[in-house]
């Protein structure tokens, strides 16, 4: 029987490969003028990504960052809270009563006191909870750091919140007990602090306006209306990059806003800055890559133009001529990538050893997502194909004969 | 009677201004064919244009007999189509090359290359055939060495196994025996003219070496300038 199979793709990438080992100090050069490239481009970038992502990250462990403070006191319903809530890029809201109203006096004992601590409504969410805490709920409310240290209380002691109001020339104090459920982290608020759910707040606010309040300890009096209106909002936005317009939204609304935008376009900033030196430096370098690839290619497939024309006297096919060609360049392209992610492994640990000593631990100065590499990895494997290919174009229209003759 | 197993009329093609011709060429099955004339007559541009490796300019007839089908193979079609796939396969398929120099892969030791016409057919690595052949030149020894580690004459050798391993209907092979001493030369031309006619493989061969040719009784294809002097037309010598 006469066999009609042609040549597979396997026979030819085995043959590639094994030129390339025969070869294997031209294919070492190749190799090592890929590394040169590949690894610095990717320690490069690797820096760029992790010091942007370390300024980024530091932004967003001050939930500050995220703030959008309404300034002045203005008069919110529920149907503009929902409007602010349908925004894109919002966080978290969270209704607030006047300025005035948001202080409270905590004690532990006699001793242990803090006048006038700011109350801040908090609820599921909330950016000063960090991702650890429970929101406050009935009468199980949450410290700041401050205000825990000066009360000297911790998670499961109870305190007592007062407030004072001036009621017929009589100076009353509502009084409530609480329990501390938690204490926030010192980077979340730096004043003493007390989260607590909305309806205290509100409850306080009423209290202060002359209403009976009997979670204050004062039943007697005109029981408060229903609470429709706001005078201010705690407003946060999803990401760094969602406060800027969120404030431009509000301001819309005739609302004057207070945020760190400066921080933030600073960050951004070095971020710009960073990847245009980054661009410029890459693409020189992918230049001065392609050009010493397509030379070493060319090269090595005038040396081999006797086996290339050998290969289609047997009977390759001119196209699979191209492709042993461009399997080369890819596997030394992937060879090369190996090594220079290894450099990369190397280098970068390097650099967080040293330059992130002054981090916290999981801190890192230079750091890449595997996104990254691959995109890295499936660009030098085109780039390589792709110069490959020009040579390859050559290698098809080597004739056949040329290993016949004059050897 | 048997067809022949190639048939060709009126192929030519010109260098330049000098034109190569072969008016009528067949060959049956085991029978083998030298091509003898002067130095630069082109002989070897024959033998491409036979070889599917060089597209002649005039060719009327070209045919490969087809062992099961009925008709023979039309190659003519084919090169005037400039099939280069098809050609490709087809020298890969039916077609066994001797290059003069051994033309041994530097990357793959001898028995790589010996099996490497076998694998791009998806045949084993070693048929019977090929063993024998490998014990008969003894190439035994050399199998696990590099063609960089061989003589000349065992790169011809090698060579020569790689060509019908496949087991090919046409072995084309160009001076083989050109780099070898006298003792060399004949060795393996004897080996060639056997193997050819044992396994009814067509064989043609270029050499130069007409003590060789006769004393093997090898029938011979002779260059003889055209009329004028613008070209060489090949014949049967008579």
């Amino acid at each position: 029987m006469r066999p009609d199979a042609r040549p597979g793709w396997g026979l030819l990438a085995a043959l590639a490969s094994r030129d390339l080992w025969h070869d294997r100090q031209v294919s070492l050069c190749i190799v090592a003028a890929l590394v040169a490239v590949i690894a610095p481009l990717l320690l490069l970038f690797g820096l760029k990504h992790g010091v942007v992502l370390q300024l980024r990250g530091e932004l967003l462990d001050d939930p500050r960052n995220l703030e959008i403070r309404l300034l002045g006191n203005h008069d919110l319903d529920r149907a503009w809270f929902a409007h602010l809530a349908a925004q894109p890029g919002v966080g978290f809201v969270m209704p607030l009563t006047r300025s005035l109203n948001t202080q409270a006096d905590l004690a532990r004992d006699s001793q242990r006191f803090v006048a006038d601590a700011e109350v801040i409504p908090s609820g599921p969410g909330d950016p000063l909870l960090g991702t650890r805490l429970a929101p406050p709920e009935g009468d199980r409310v949450l410290l700041s750091a401050s205000a825990a240290r000066r009360l000297e209380v911790g998670a499961g002691e109870r305190i007592r919140l007062a407030v004072l109001r001036k009621l017929d020339g009589n100076s009353e104090r509502g009084q409530r007990e609480l329990t501390v459920a938690g204490v926030l982290p010192e980077t979340a608020f730096s004043r003493p602090a007390l989260l607590v759910p909305l309806d205290l707040l509100v409850a306080m606010e009423d209290f202060r306006d002359g209403f009976a309040v009997p979670a204050l300890g004062f039943a007697a009096g005109r029981a408060p209306p229903p609470r429709e209106r706001y005078a201010r909002a705690r407003v946060y936005a999803g990401s760094l990059d969602d406060v800027a317009p969120l404030a431009a939204w509000l301001e819309g609304q005739r609302i004057e806003t207070g945020t760190r935008l400066r921080e933030i376009e600073s960050v951004k900033a070095v971020d710009r800055v960073l990847g245009l030196i980054f661009a410029v430096i890459a693409w020189t370098a992918a230049i001065g890559c392609v050009a010493s690839l397509a030379g070493a290619f060319l090269a090595n497939i005038d040396r081999k133009r006797k086996d290339l024309a050998l290969l289609r006297l047997l009977g390759f096919r001119r196209i699979a001529v191209g492709a042993y060609v461009m399997v080369q360049a890819a596997l030394l392209t992937s060879l090369a990538f190996a090594l220079g992610y290894l450099a990369y492994l190397a280098g970068s640990t390097v650099f967080n050893r040293a330059l992130g000593a002054n981090l916290a631990a999981d801190a890192f100065v230079c750091r890449l997502e595997n996104l990254h590499i691959l995109l890295a990895f499936a660009s030098a494997l085109l780039i390589a194909i792709l110069v490959a290919a020009v040579g390859g174009y050559r290698a098809i229209h080597i004739q056949p004969a040329e290993s016949l003759r004059d050897l | 009677m048997t067809p022949p197993l190639l048939h060709i009329e009126n192929l030519a093609i010109h260098r330049g201004t000098y034109r190569i011709l072969l008016p009528r060429l067949s060959l049956a099955r085991g029978e083998v064919a030298a091509i003898t004339g002067a130095s630069g007559c082109g002989k070897s541009t024959l033998l491409e244009m036979i070889g599917l490796i060089l597209r002649p300019e005039d060719l009327d007839r070209y045919e490969l007999d087809e062992r099961d089908a009925g008709a023979p193979l039309d190659i003519a079609a084919l090169l005037r189509a400039d099939r280069q796939a098809r050609l490709a396969d087809l020298r890969a398929q039916r077609l066994g090359f001797v290059p003069q120099s051994g033309g041994l892969l530097p990357f793959l030791d001898v028995r790589q290359n010996i099996a490497l016409p076998r694998r791009m057919l998806g045949l084993p690595a070693g048929g019977e055939r090929v063993e024998e052949a490998v014990e008969r030149l003894g190439l035994r020894p050399l199998l696990h060495k590099k063609p960089a580690q061989l003589s000349i004459g065992e790169r011809q050798r090698a060579s020569f196994v790689r060509a019908i391993a496949h087991e090919p209907d046409l072995l084309l092979a160009d001076e083989p025996t050109a780099a070898l001493d006298p003792f060399q030369a004949r060795r393996l031309f004897e080996l060639i003219v056997e193997t050819s006619q044992r396994l009814r493989i067509a064989t043609l061969l270029v050499s130069h070496d007409w003590g060789l040719l006769r004393d093997c009784a090898i029938r011979r294809l002779v260059g003889v300038p055209e009329d004028g002097g613008g070209g060489t037309v090949f014949r049967d010598a008579a």
